[in-house]
This record gives structure tokens, C-alpha cells and sequence, in this order.
């Protein structure tokens, strides 16, 4: 069965969480969303929260590991057993009262691995239709997997359009300044004409056999150029 | 049947683990886990055929029904069947409709109240209800399963039907593919004495017949370290990534970063993964984000997310698919878990 999954704000407090902890730590990870977007990177913020204390903090780091399971999820779990270590802290003391505020839903893997840690509740934006664990593609917080942990808690839907919007920004202007960035309809015409027009105008004595091939040749490329530009466009996203 | 001969049934009792040398190809079987839809059996629906007394009309009988009667959303069943039985008084019978879809009508049914007045019930003789497949059959063992019921068109995908016979690796590819797994299970043995969980998996580029990576569970150390998990950052390792040292476990290893950058693959794309236990859903997911290959495992596990409780490698809305086998060297890997 889905679980549907809705803030509860009526109540004013959503399970142990109350709603301003959840609105002023979502702001937190959304600054840190914000600020991957501008730099570039994945925008998505992610922290890891104990006592009113931020004990872990994520982005996505998948490009510089080379390690897709990199996710700012996995990241910030690092931090928290990390933080538990240098603090002499029980890692489950500590995890069984950690609650995680991130700006997407964690993905089936990243929901696994909250299972695994006994992390209680999740807070998070929007969802995750890709590869969302909290019940996009699979609900693997309440599904029963008796050797993976303990379920957990999801609220979800804070500021949930923006954090849909930082995404498709991202995926946009993903790689502006790869070659995607010019194989574009307009400025294929544009560059098809100007070469039609100096070829014709500009060169007569080209105007050879040999040359017309050549010419042929050239629009042939960009033109295949611009109908396989999609196949490049597939690697490096989250 | 084959089930049996990877639990070990086929080979004579070994008296005691002697050590990989004993172990022969044939001791084990690489069962491919197939979807839901290719290995459960297909829902039977009830529908109503006819004799075909005269052979004259069947021509036209199959093409007024097919405009008139089409049967929407069941492509695959063939509109008129042979009678296998020699002693019949016909030798063809013709589909008519599905039972739900027809008129509410007093037993016996007679053939006019289930044809539309612009088909002539001419040559057909007193209907019956047959058992028809819901929907198309995937593999071989379903198309056979079927069939005995009423004929069906079958798109046979050869390797699916090698596999489930156990045909589809060759000796030789089946010692290449026991000697890989016989490195995750040293490396689960190794894991083992340092008080790990008994896993362990080895990571091969097929293409070049070479095993990248090799690790074991370590998760005494940090409780996410399954041995998926610890190959998977050794790959990215032996791409000059990487971002965990495992350095002080000898038996967790990997093949130094080639020097030609541009000959390396996507993350594990292209990459075959012999574990020798099913991967959680966590691993599973992270075998998904790698793009790997193919995932080969030796038994399966209570959370498995390969076969037992889920088949995340046949999830529709996951854009990645691949192949997955259970068995290989499947009694070594059973033992590991006592
Ligand atoms: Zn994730
Ligand atoms: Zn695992």
C-alpha cells in the first residue's frame, strides 16, 4: 500500500518533531541546497539533526568519488557515526534520536541505509520520482524487512515546489558550458546558413567538385550532430 | 527438477569440505530471476468457443468475427485451434468471445445469443467454455503452460529460454564465473575470522576477463559497509576516486587506476558483481546507481532485494535493467552463512 504523506501541521507537532524545529532546520537545508545550485552542484541539503545539534551534514559528492552511492544522504550518515566516535557517543544511542531534515525524498538506497541506522523520522521536501524510497518508487520506511532496521517515520511537503524547482533548474543548466549548451535548433539554422551563404557567395573558386563534397560533408556532421546530441546529455546526474 | 541440482542433490555426498579444488562446474546451476510477469504462472480466463462443423465457413467465420467480434486487449490468442483429438467429428474449434463480455443468457447457451445478427452462426456447432491466458506468455515454460489450454503467439527470447534450462553459460564461461565466485567466497572466509558478517563479492570487467575488485563485509567497522558496498568504493578506487581505505584488510583489493583514463567505464557500467550472498535493498540500490552489468549472487538472503523480497532489477520505473542470477556456487555460499 502508498502511504500518503502530509505534514502534520494541524496538530503543531508532527510525532517528537515540533513544527518549528522542522521549519527552522528545512530552512538550514534549504540554504545548503541554495547554495549547491549556485556553485553548480546537486541542490540538495541535507543535515542530520541530535539534541538540537547539527551532528552531520551532506551534499551529493558522486562526480569527485567517482562512488555513485555518494548521495548527501550517505554523506551526512558518515558525519553522524564520525561526530558519535570523536564525541564517545553510542552510534544507536545517538541514531535512535537523530532526525533527518533533507530538501528531497532519499532515494531507495538512501532509505535503506536510514533503515540500517535506526534513524526514526525523516523530514522532507518534495518528492523524489526518479528513485524515492519513502514511497515514489518503493516504500521502503514502512515495508517490512525485518533484517533492515526499523521503519521510520516521513513528513513530508515543506517548501516542497521550491525544492522541485531548484532540481529542474539544476538539470537545465547542467553542463552550460559542454557542447549541449550550443547544439540548439536556432543556433544550428543560424550556423547551417552562414555556411550555405559563404560557401556560395563568398568562395567561388571552391566552387569545384571537391569542394561542393567537402561543403556536403560539413552540414551532413552538424546536422547528425544535432540529432544524436541527446546521447551525450545521460551521464553525471544524481 | 533443476532446483535440486544447485542445492547439491545432483553430486555425490562429499564426505567433508575438502576446499575450492573438489568444487566441479556441475555442482551448481545459474538460475536467472526473472520478473514477476516471466516467472509466475498466467491468469486464465473463461471464454467461449465453437466448433467449426463446416471447414468451408471458417475463412469467413474468422474474418466477421475479427471485425465484429474483436477480441480488444487478448492480441495474443490465436482466433481458431487444431483438435488434437483424432477421433473428433471436427477438426476446428473458433473463439467467440470472453464469458464476462457476453450477453446474460440461460444455460445451455445457444450460438445465435452470442453472435451479433451481422454474423452468421453458418457452420458452427454448440458452444462451450474454454480456458484462455489473460495475457501473452514470456518464457517458454509459460508459452508450454498455456498452450495446453489454447494457442497463443509467443515472442521467444532465446536467452531467457537457455537460462531456464541452464544452458545459457558454457563450461568454460561456468569455471570463469566459479573461479569469481570463488574470490568472494575467500574474501567472506577472511572477512569472517575478523569478526565481519560471512560476505564477500568480487567485482569483473567481462570484456576483459578481469577482476577489478575484490572486498568483504565490513561492517564491524562502519554499519554500512556490506561487501557491495566495500567493492563498489574499491571500483571507484581503481578510478583514482574512492572514498574509504580499506587498505588494512588484505583481502579487500582492487586493480590499480589505469593509467589510460579514457578507457575506464562509467562508475561499474558494463560491470558483472559476484556476491556471494542476495544484496539488501540498500546494496541493491547502490548496484543500480553504479549502472552495473549484470549481478550474479549464491544465495539468497531474508531482505533480499534481487529475488526474495523484492526484484528491483525488473522495477518498471527504474530506468536501469539488468540481468540477475542466483546459484553460482550456491552450496559454498549457503555454508558460509552457518
Ligand atoms: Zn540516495
Ligand atoms: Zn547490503
Amino acid at each position: 500500500y502508498e502511504v500518503t504523506l502530509v505534514m502534520e501541521t494541524k496538530e503543531g507537532r508532527s510525532g517528537d518533531t515540533a513544527v518549528e524545529d522542522i521549519e527552522t532546520w528545512m530552512d538550514k537545508a534549504f540554504d545548503m541546497a541554495k547554495d549547491a545550485l549556485q556553485n553548480g552542484e546537486v541542490p540538495v541539503g541535507c543535515l542530520m539533526v541530535y539534541n538540537s545539534e547539527v551532528v552531520g551534514k551532506g551534499r551529493n559528492e558522486v562526480n569527485e568519488t567517482k562512488n555513485a552511492t555518494r548521495h548527501a544522504e550517505m554523506v551526512a550518515l558518515d558525519e553522524l557515526l564520525n561526530w558519535c566516535h570523536s564525541s564517545n557517543l553510542d552510534v544507536s544511542r545517538v541514531s535512535r534520536n537523530t532526525v533527518l531534515y533533507v530538501t528531497v525524498e532519499p532515494c531507495v538506497m538512501c532509505a535503506a541505509a536510514l533503515r540500517l541506522l535506526n534513524i526514526p523520522t525523516v523530514v522532507y521536501g518534495c518528492r523524489n520520482e526518479r528513485f524515492g524510497g519513502c514511497g515514489s518508487i518503493l516504500d521502503v520506511s514502512s515495508a517490512d524487512l525485518p533484517q533492515t532496521g526499523n521503519t521510520f517515520k516521513c513528513v513530508s511537503g515543506h517548501r516542497a515546489g521550491e525544492a522541485v524547482e531548484m532540481l529542474k533548474t539544476f538539470y537545465k543548466q547542467e553542463n552550460p558550458n559542454g557542447i549541449n549548451a550550443y547544439l540548439n535548433l536556432p543556433f544550428i539554422s543560424v550556423l547551417l546558413l552562414f555556411l550555405h551563404l559563404s560557401f556560395y557567395f563568398f568562395s567561388p573558386q571552391t566552387k569545384n567538385e571537391e569542394g561542393l563534397i567537402i561543403h556536403d560533408h560539413i552540414c551532413r556532421m552538424i546536422v547528425l550532430l544535432l540529432l544524436i546530441k541527446d546521447f551525450f546529455k545521460l551521464h553525471y546526474v544524481t | 527438477m533443476s532446483n535440486e541440482e544447485h542445492i547439491g542433490l545432483m553430486e555425490p555426498p562429499p564426505k567433508r569440505w575438502k576446499g575450492p579444488m573438489c568444487v566441479t562446474e556441475d555442482s551448481w546451476v545459474a538460475h536467472p530471476v526473472l520478473s514477476d510477469e516471466e516467472s509466475q504462472d498466467i491468469e486464465m480466463i473463461e471464454a467461449f468457443a465453437a466448433p467449426i462443423v463446416d471447414k468451408k465457413e471458417t475463412s469467413r467465420l474468422v474474418r466477421e468475427l475479427g471485425s465484429i467480434h474483436p477480441l480488444n486487449g487478448l492480441e495474443h490468442l490465436k482466433r481458431v485451434r487444431a483438435v488434437k483429438d483424432k477421433a473428433s467429428p471436427h477438426s476446428l474449434e473458433v473463439l467467440l468471445c470472453l464469458v464476462h463480455d457476453a450477453p446474460d443468457t440461460e444455460a445451455p447457451v445457444s450460438i445465435d445469443s452470442l453472435l451479433s445478427s451481422a454474423v452468421s452462426s453458418e457452420g458452427l456447432g454448440q458452444p462451450f467454455v474454454v480456458n484462455v491466458p489473460a495475457r501473452a506468455p514470456l518464457t517458454r515454460p509459460q508459452f508450454e503452460l498455456v498452450s495446453k489450454q489454447w494457442p497463443t503467439s509467443f515472442h521467444e527470447d532465446k536467452r531467457v529460454t537457455l537460462a531456464l534450462k541452464g544452458e545459457l553459460f558454457s563450461p568454460e564461461q561456468k569455471a570463469r564465473m566459479q573461479s569469481y565466485m570463488m574470490s568472494a567466497v575467500a574474501a567472506a572466509e577472511a572477512g569472517k575470522e575478523l569478526g565481519m558478517e560471512a560476505v564477500g563479492a568480487a567485482m569483473v570487467d567481462p570484456s576483459t576477463e578481469t577482476v577489478v575488485a575484490v572486498g568483504h563485509d565490513c561492517r564491524a567497522d562502519h554499519p554500512l559497509h556490506h561487501a557491495a558496498m566495500v567493492c563498489i568504493d574499491l571500483v571507484a578506487r581503481s578510478q583514482g576516486g574512492g572514498c574509504y581505505r580499506f587498505d588494512r584488510y588484505p583481502s579487500c583489493s582492487f586493480t590499480p587506476p589505469d593509467s589510460d583514463v579514457t578507457a575506464q567505464p562509467y562508475i561499474c557500467t558494463g560491470y558483472d558483481l559476484y556476491v556471494t550472498r542476495e544484496p539488501c535493498l540498500m546494496c541493491a540500490m547502490a548496484l543500480v546507481h553504479s549502472r552495473i552489468g549484470r549481478i550474479f549472487y549464491g544465495t539468497g538472503s531474508a531482505d533480499g532485494a534481487f529475488g526474495t523480497k523484492y526484484k528491483l532489477h525488473s522495477q518498471k520505473d527504474l530506468n536501469h535493467r539488468f540481468e540477475v542470477y542466483e546459484g553460482v556456487l550456491g552450496r559454498q555460499c549457503e555454508e558460509l552463512k552457518k
